[in-house]
């Protein structure tokens, strides 16, 4: 402990967070899809990347009306106060995500406008149905013959009847129709799912490609599904519901079951937001409106198409390479890894990947070989949202059916994603895995694989951990670090983890790990103390941490008694930050910042000066209390010189990017770095990219150098 | 020993059914000798809770203690474990249903658990102490107490120049204090100040065997304290040293906690809180009864004795270590007995020298050996209440001393063989001879008739025989005892013959004496 003399010189500690510090968390997610946005608008960016920003912000935009403001309309129903610790009103918080939230929809089908004129000359031509020819008229009529009337069912909307059960964010027309009495009725078509979104016209004939959308074909032959009425206007429409859920895991006899159930749940809770193809006349959406409860604020008029997820097939459309960013394919390793002894290379010394840079196949490997390895004993793992097709699935089947001991724990309950997580899981434990379906009250976010090998000089434990998860699709398209080890502190460690996630054990205290939701807040704050105290002894002091969202007010009251004792804070913090820098009493010592490029900034890195020894960790976990308190989250620290070294010169990039980065301001907007005219651009992806073809090229030449001493038998 | 085809074997598992927790240590030794632990489990399983209320471990706790056993073996069976033992301690100790539970558990696990006494618990846990602490307790004159408070009971040794004195297990339990004092509902302060009446009632018993004032190191080992250790200390270490005013005061401050309150500020389980304040007044007030200026706290307990022990049995270890413990205490309590020490120092070498020159005929091991010498130290030790039929009484006075490291079993061998070595041979109809198994019977017999012909050696109480060497012949045994030049045998030929009894009848052959002077 520092002289405690020191302290009086400095202000008192603050106690709760002062609001005009903080961000209000759904503002500054609003600020996040923004940011998204800019990037999809921006004519540097290629086209087809363009309109794949522009699909995110809008899925991104059904994520947040699903759960947050489902949440916040059910609080404000019930009059609960607000628990925005910004004191912000729950009435008056709806108000400014409503008016954020319709001029962002706008921007983005405005760009979107645009996109489509810019893809036209480009090649790629969506049309409208007049603009094609007789010719193309008689395909699309044969094609809805065949294929489309069969999948259409019409629900009828019965005054006095409750509105018909329609897929949550699924999307439908409306169709307004008149009888020949003169009386007027409501129906709706469910545009199907199961049918590709885009029908390509005239296919293969010339290099120029032509789409129409499956909805407005149905639109035009509507009629035929309704014989005897006239069909006064047709309307696409999106109803988004609530699916904030709390999963009940208490006397549930089968967890796989109980999620299976929330799932069918999950489309008939309230809806919170209409998305309606404009213009519609007045009766329309005055009809719908009162159908489903909504206030004018709730619905949101759009110019076609909705939902542009649909579209993304055009972003994979084969032959328009220069439409899409340049290929940056992962960086192997200087070998063919399949014939490398990971195990060999680990036991070396610690290895650490970056990805998507480099290539995350050593990680796939490294499974592959422990399942045919008789030497490896054990194989246990976390699985979060790993595709079921996945090679690391594969595997671990493989292992268990070698007879290896295969632990998984897979979470089920992430959101959105269940559907893919339960089928497989069952596949694993068919094989002779031990299956475990998560723990009950708690999420398990940490990303940790332990292989257990019986080696001549006896028992070695091998470590993966990370900050992504153990998926090879995302680990294309994700920035995130893994550490691979077999450092005995760790091993033991990450067995003592897997005792408890088994309930072998109770949680053991950790010589190196810190977990989450015992310990890994405390390990964090005195971390931040720890330099606070040095700054305050008048040494150099800095901390630079990477997140993608900085919600828990704990550590941002941390941050804050950091920065007032003069210790140098920056934070890359993709997404959503509460709190707000350059309020001179408080955060005037730190930058906040943000990076919105080609990859998904993913990586949880936390750099601590640490008077000249550097200490650096990464974690599964964000700094947010959901994450914190509520979720089984791991922090390591690479502990490792030349993978240390490896991730301080990646920060040192990523901090200096002047091309993709954002800077929170004080008014809680962001701005966009730009090079001054001295400067030379700094894109932080691209360079990092650089970095890890420069790593392999110089593995080569060592390689090519290296000298093989024959050892005396 | 570590075999380099298959090193299956070097994988080895200790698991310790204790009465706040089941804990397991599997570890690895490799060719260079280095020991590793690699999983160290634990979960909370309250078998004294019920015990220590109503004598029962309750069905629920069976059950709880069954699953988590599974989990173990399924651990254990991941490292291919072939090697392993499982001891339970004091509330299996304690519990009327302890077969049903031991039963229950095998059945459902294939674990056989044994139940052990204090002192093989003490053993237990001295072997992974001493080895920790190996250096620093040979270090010339000081005594030591060593602590360990458990959940049933506390475990406490008093040490003396390295070799233990005194060694006993008292009812000072964390658990066991925590369950009697449930009643007393009135804030931590007033549940405080019991617990400490209560231990000091307890402590001033102890005053009789242990002169408190003279220990200048405390040697405190368990759970609650290397949490303590941590707390004060932070990192994780070996061998912790927490200076006495530290660790009062820290006692104090958790002191003020109730039990959710120390759940939420130091995010440990239920079953981690429910003992820590109970355990820590005891180390408390054993502390402030010493002089010691620090407590050590080595990491060590008894998953860790038995897993060196387990090695020690497999030839790796030295069996040497603890049997000089344990002699060390032995002759402790001979000198308490007022005994001849030089006599008995002299019975139990010349016990030994033959011993080791008769493997060929009795086939015992280096225990029986430790259990030969330690009643070679006891044997006179009734006479301290009488000289009549005193090998009686050296027998029921052995039997109640506590003797560091000599399991009950252990001792009642010690005692038939002090008891046989004058009078009665050996007879089925001495109740605590038939008591004991066949073999050990067998092991009595042979090791009494040892002493007795040792004891003859020294009838005159002058250590004449120094040095013996045994020339076997087809039906004889000759003892070549070598004396100085001037030293007359005539005594001991005479005593000699009356002596031999029993050994020719167990070992078959006659004994006669042989000078052999100039040994100067």
């Amino acid at each position: 402990m520092a002289n405690e003399s020191l302290y009086s010189r400095f202000p008192a500690p603050i106690e709760t967070p002062p609001p005009e510090l903080l961000i209000n968390r759904e503002l500054s997610l609003l600020e996040f899809n923004r940011r998204v946005w800019r990037e999809g608008m921006d004519p540097e960016t290629p086209l087809l990347e363009r309109l794949r920003f522009l699909s995110i912000v809008l899925s991104n935009l059904d994520q947040f009306f699903l759960v947050r403001v489902a949440r916040l309309k059910t609080q404000s129903l019930a009059n609960e106060s607000s628990h925005c610790p910004t004191g912000i009103s729950n009435a008056d918080l709806l108000d400014a995500i409503s008016g954020k939230a319709h001029d962002l929809v706008n921007d983005v089908y405005e760009s979107f406008a645009g996109l489509v004129s810019d893809l036209r000359q480009a090649g790629i031509a969506l049309v409208s149905l007049d603009e094609l020819d007789e010719e193309a008229h008689a395909v699309l009529d044969e094609k809805f013959e065949s294929e489309i009337f069969p999948a259409l069912t019409p629900l009828a909307v019965k005054q006095k009847r409750p509105f018909p059960l329609l897929f949550n964010l699924s999307l439908n027309l409306a169709v307004r129709l008149q009888l020949r009495d003169g009386g007027r009725r409501l129906a709706v078509v469910q545009v199907p799912a199961t049918l590709p979104r885009l029908i390509e016209i005239h296919a293969g004939k010339g290099s120029q490609k032509t789409f129409v959308l499956l909805e407005e074909v149905v639109a035009r032959n509507v009629s035929r599904l309704f014989l005897g009425y006239k069909v006064l206007e047709t309307r696409m429409f999106r109803i988004t519901r609530d699916a904030d859920y709390e999963l009940d895991d208490e006397g549930a006899e089968n967890f796989i079951h109980a999620v299976e159930e929330q799932l069918r749940r999950r489309r008939i809770n309230e809806p919170v937001r209409l998305e309606l193809q404009s213009p519609a006349s007045p009766s329309l959406t005055r009809l719908l409106q009162k159908s489903l409860r909504l206030t004018d604020a709730d619905i949101y008029p759009v110019r076609c198409p909705l939902d542009l997820r649909g579209l993304l097939t055009l972003c994979d459309l084969p032959g328009f390479d220069t439409l899409r960013y340049p290929l940056m394919p992962p960086v192997g390793m200087i070998a063919p890894i399949d014939r490398q002894d990971l195990f060999a290379l680990a036991a070396r010394e610690d290895l650490l990947f970056h990805h998507p840079y480099e290539s995350f196949e050593p990680v796939v490997e490294l499974v592959r070989q422990a399942s045919v390895d008789s030497k490896v004993l054990a194989i246990k793992q976390t699985l979060y949202r790993t595709s079921g097709d996945s090679p690391i699935v594969r595997a671990l089947e493989a292992a268990a059916l070698n007879g290896k001991q295969v632990t998984v724990l897979v979470e089920l309950t992430a959101r959105f994603d269940e559907e893919r997580n339960i089928s497989w899981a069952r596949k694993l434990e068919t094989a002779g895995a031990h299956v475990i379906y998560g723990l009950e009250g708690f999420k398990t976010h940490a990303k940790i694989l332990l292989i257990v090998r019986r080696e001549p000089q006896g028992i070695r434990r091998y470590v993966h951990l990370s900050t992504g998860n153990y998926n090879d699709r995302t680990a294309r398209l994700y920035t995130d670090m893994g550490l691979l080890t077999s450092r005995e502190d760790i091993g033991s460690d990450a067995s003592g983890f897997f005792n408890a996630i088994t309930g072998f054990s109770d949680p053991p205290s950790y010589q190196k790990l810190a977990m989450a939701p015992l310990g890994l807040r405390e390990r964090i704050i005195s971390l931040i103390e720890r330099e606070s105290v040095r700054a305050r002894e008048g040494q150099q002091s800095l901390i630079r941490a990477k997140m993608n969202s900085l919600i828990d007010l704990p550590l941002v009251m941390a941050l804050c008694e950091a920065a007032r004792a003069g210790v140098n804070i920056q934070l890359c913090v993709r997404g959503v930050c509460m709190l707000r820098p350059g309020l001179p009493d408080f955060s005037g010592n730190l930058k906040i910042f943000s990076i919105i490029d080609r990859f998904l900034e993913h990586s949880r890195v936390f750099h601590f000066y640490n008077g000249g020894s550097d200490e650096v960790y990464l974690s599964s976990a964000d700094w947010m209390p959901r994450n914190l308190d509520r979720r089984i989250e791991l922090m390591f620290p690479v502990d490792c010189r030349a993978a240390r070294r490896k991730v301080l010169q990646a920060l040192d990039i990523i901090f200096s990017d002047n091309t993709k980065a954002w800077d929170l301001q004080t008014d809680g907007s962001y701005a966009k770095r730009s090079p001054a005219t001295d400067e030379p651009p700094i894109r932080s992806q691209y360079k990092l990219y650089e970095a890890a073809l420069r790593q392999l090229e110089q593995q080569l030449q060592e390689a090519h150098f290296q000298l093989r001493p024959i050892e005396a038998r | 020993m570590p075999d380099s085809d298959n090193n299956t074997n070097s994988v080895i598992a200790a698991i310790d059914v204790g009465s706040s927790a089941i804990r397991m240590a599997i570890a690895q030794w490799d060719a260079s000798g280095r020991f590793e632990e690699l999983e160290n489990l634990s979960r909370g399983v309250a078998l004294g809770k019920d015990v220590f209320t109503d004598g029962h471990i309750s069905e629920q706790c069976i059950q709880a203690a069954c699953e988590t056993l599974r989990g173990f073996r399924k651990t254990m069976d991941t490292y291919g474990v072939q090697k392993y033992r499982a001891v339970a301690t004091s509330a299996a100790r304690e519990a009327v249903n302890t077969d049903t539970f031991v039963d229950r558990v095998f059945m459902r696990t294939g674990i056989e658990v044994e139940v052990i006494d204090g002192p093989e618990e003490n053993r237990l846990t001295y072997l992974a102490v001493a080895d920790i602490l190996k250096d620093e307790m040979r270090k010339g004159n000081k005594e030591t107490l060593l602590v360990e408070v458990g959940g049933g009971s506390a475990d406490i040794s008093f040490i003396r120049n390295g070799g233990p004195v005194h060694a006993g297990t008292y009812p000072l339990g964390a658990l066991r204090l925590r369950q009697s004092l449930a009643g007393v509902d009135r804030g931590p302060g007033h549940r405080v100040a019991a617990l400490d009446r209560y231990i000091h009632t307890t402590l001033e018993t102890m005053k009789r065997s242990i002169p408190f004032e003279k220990v200048s190191e405390v040697i405190a080992v368990g759970g609650d304290v290397r949490f303590t250790a941590r707390q004060l200390e932070g990192a994780a270490k070996h061998l912790y040293s927490i200076p006495r005013s530290d660790f009062l005061q820290f006692c104090d401050q958790i002191s003020r906690y109730d039990e959710d309150q120390l759940v939420k500020q130091y995010h440990i389980s239920y079953v981690e809180a429910e003992t820590l304040v109970p355990a820590l007044r005891v180390y408390k007030q054993l502390l402030e009864k010493t002089a010691a200026e620090t407590v050590m706290i080595p990491t060590a307990n008894i998953r860790r004795g038995m897993l060196l022990d387990l090695i020690c049995s497999s030839g790796q270890g030295n069996i040497e270590e603890l049997s000089r413990e344990i002699l060390s205490s032995a002759r402790e309590v001979a000198r308490k007995y007022q005994t001849d020490l030089n006599h008995v120092d002299n019975v139990a070498s010349l016990s030994a020298q033959m011993f080791d020159q008769l493997r060929q005929d009795h086939g015992l091991d280096g225990h029986a050996r430790m259990l030969l010498q330690a009643a070679a130290l006891l044997h006179d030790i009734g006479l301290f209440v009488n000289s009549r039929e005193h090998h009686k009484h050296s027998q029921y006075l052995i039997g109640s001393s506590e003797i560091f490291g000599l399991s009950a079993r252990d001792a009642e061998i010690v005692g038939n063989i002090a008891r046989y070595h004058r009078r009665a041979m050996p007879q089925r109809s001495h109740p605590s001879y038939q008591n004991l198994e066949a073999a050990e019977r067998m092991e009595v017999c042979k090791l009494a008739a040892i002493l007795k012909i040792a004891n003859a050696l020294d009838k005159d109480h002058t250590q004449k025989v120094q040095r013996l060497e045994l020339e076997h012949q087809d039906s004889e045994i000759v003892l070549k005892a070598h004396t100085r030049s001037d030293t007359d045998l005539a005594l001991e030929q005479v005593t000699l013959q009356k002596k031999a009894d029993l050994f020719e009848e167990i070992y078959g052959k006659r004994v006669t004496l042989q000078q052999i002077p100039g040994a100067d």
